[in-house]
């Protein structure tokens, strides 16, 4: 970018900048303030300064414990299953006779439907039509291989892992978009001296073409990551709570707390620790890519 | 020659297998849905039912525009959503030209990360204390409210995607404009915003797309009066006397999720500019 700078744009910044501390600064400082005090919903006025007693009471809460670790699972499990997927259709999508036609380009278009879906409709669908345990797709499909129906949602044990894909569903357009963008623009000739040397088609994408997209793929990993970790539509809508409260994740605890169960102060501290976790991820991941400069 | 040439299709045919199984997973689930909305009012069917390409009714869309209020609620939706998007018009595009136009690096890198670490902010961390501001100012169950709200979601990203697209603009072109006697904001309007016009496309469509879909700040923040569709839909399920009409909640979805789904599939390739864009670098 040119070094001469001719005029000056605050202008064009201060009321994004505005609207910003209004929508974006104000909550989350208030928020901080809310989570040092006891507050119940329905007697706003009556706020007792507590200091962190609520975030200490959260360590000894097992609803909470149990909450982190629902959300861990589910966030990892989302972040594997979409960036893998999103990598291994990419990489079909951008290889030679197929990359740049139009079949791509149709191919695309309907990959992007799982995006662009609205959440608590695909979540309704879900618990209707795909995983029910008597009617839906899955065990319907299933039952055709033979196999005994599986009770998907209403069993603890396996109501995680159907939230988990179901989301992860939703999540890989965003990982093969990229990637496929990202591998579309490898030279051919990179490829073609790999080849002339006699590597294989899996060496050529793990050892060549995957080191030349990593910054890619750790951005991608970072958006669906943290993209996951405060999901709340879909979960809201496919499973609830969960048998056992095996799918209260912690952005549904958070709801409950607050809203349900009117504990105001707790709920915020809870929210603030998730804004402590996505923080601490961020500003790692952006002093490590050194991202601040990317815009340049 | 020939067993290679032979190789060569099967190869190509097998890929082609793959993405379209992947296509077919990605589509599927919405045709059950829209299938299952079509048959007569009713118990549960079972998927060869659903799939079964007889006994069409439009029973359900009648009652589910009556019974869940959908007129009001998708007014709601189409509001919140076109507000949103006139606002990243508005301010988000401004902004995302001034900070790539700022002489002071340290400025320029500050704005950069503020805006790239609030993009990744867990949703309920706004939410919440919005619903206490919000009761106190007078703004909780207001469409102002809530599209104040959906601003704190759009902001960071809409001017994260900006950047990506100013930054491809040349400064030159500028400066001679600015020299022929341009201000800045006719330098702005006339020179700069048309060469990032799909640029501009890509963010105004995915802002109405991720506002028209957005759940979580609506049930929070919208009350009733401001309810959009979303939460329509969930309260409509959660209701007791329509808990068994399958049917009736079907058509209710399709007609939330078809329309925003055939827009996308028409400007899908603005959507694909804009989320490559918005995921790497300019």
């Amino acid at each position: 970018m040119a070094s001469q700078r001719f005029f000056r744009p605050w202008g064009f910044i201060l009321p994004g900048i505005v609207l910003g501390i209004i929508t974006l600064v104000v909550p989350i400082v208030m928020g901080f303030r809310y989570s040092l005090h006891r507050i119940r919903l329905y007697r706003l006025s009556d706020q007792v300064f507590v200091g962190f007693q609520n975030y200490m009471r959260l360590f000894d809460d097992p609803l909470f414990m149990m909450s982190v670790r629902v959300t861990f699972w589910f966030t990892i499990g989302c972040t594997i299953l979409a960036v893998v997927f999103g990598l291994a259709i990419a990489a079909v999508m951008s290889t030679r006779g197929i990359r740049g036609t139009g079949a791509a380009r149709f191919y695309m278009a309907f990959y992007l439907v799982p995006f662009v879906a609205t959440q608590v409709v695909v979540g309704m669908l879900g618990r209707l039509y795909i995983w029910e345990p008597e009617y839906g797709m899955i065990n319907w499909i299933i039952g055709l291989l033979g196999m005994d129906p599986v009770g998907w949602l209403i069993s603890a044990d396996t109501a995680l892992m159907v939230t988990t894909i179901t989301n992860s569903w939703r999540l890989v357009p965003l990982a093969l978009l990229v990637f496929y963008a990202a591998l579309a623009t490898i030279p051919d000739a990179i490829v073609e001296s790999a080849e002339v040397d006699g590597a294989s088609a899996l060496t050529i994408f793990f050892r060549i073409k995957l080191p030349m997209i990593r910054f890619h793929i750790s951005f991608v990993t970072l958006i669906i990551l943290t993209s996951a970790f405060r999901e709340f539509d879909l979960v809201y809508a496919l499973s609830g709570l969960g048998p056992g409260r095996s799918t209260n994740v912690l952005s549904m605890l958070v709801y409950h707390m607050g809203l349900s169960t009117a504990n105001i102060g707790l709920a915020n501290a809870i929210s603030f620790i998730m804004f402590g976790i996505v923080a601490v991820l961020a500003v790692v991941y952006i002093k490590a890519a050194k991202l601040s400069e990317m815009r340049e | 020659m020939n067993t290679h040439k032979l190789r060569k299709a099967r190869s190509l045919a097998a890929r082609h297998a793959v993405l379209s199984i992947w296509l077919l997973i990605c589509i599927i689930p919405l045709v059950t849905l829209v299938l299952a909305s079509l048959k007569p009012a009713g118990l549960f069917m079972t998927i060869p039912e659903i799939f079964s390409f007889s006994g069409f009714s439009l029973e359900n869309y009648g009652r589910a525009w009556r019974q869940g209020n959908f007129p009001f609620f998708l007014r709601n939706s189409l509001i919140i959503a076109t507000a949103s998007l006139a606002v990243v018009l508005v301010v988000c595009t401004p902004m995302a030209y001034g900070i790539t136009r700022l002489g002071s690096a340290k400025m320029r890198n500050f704005l950069v990360f503020s805006i790239l670490s609030t993009r990744f902010l867990p949703y309920v961390v706004l939410a919440l204390p919005m619903y206490l501001i919000f009761r106190v100012v007078g703004l909780s169950g207001t469409l102002f409210g809530l599209v104040l709200a959906h601003l704190a979601m759009q902001l960071p990203f809409m001017v994260w995607l900006m950047l990506g697209f100013f930054s491809g603009v040349p400064i030159e072109v500028e400066e001679s404009a600015i020299i022929d006697g341009c201000t800045p904001f006719q330098t702005f309007m006339l020179i700069s915003l048309p060469m990032v016009l799909p640029g501009l496309n890509a963010a105004a469509i995915l802002a109405f797309i991720i506002s028209y879909n957005e759940f979580l700040f609506a049930f929070f923040l919208a009350g009733y009066n401001a309810q959009p569709l979303t939460v329509g839909i969930a309260r409509f399920v959660g209701g007791g006397e329509t808990a068994a009409q399958y049917g009736v909640i079907a058509a209710y979805g399709s007609m939330i999720i078809i329309p925003i789904v055939v827009f996308a599939l028409v400007v899908n390739r603005y959507i694909v500019t804009g989320m490559t864009q918005g995921a790497v670098k300019g």
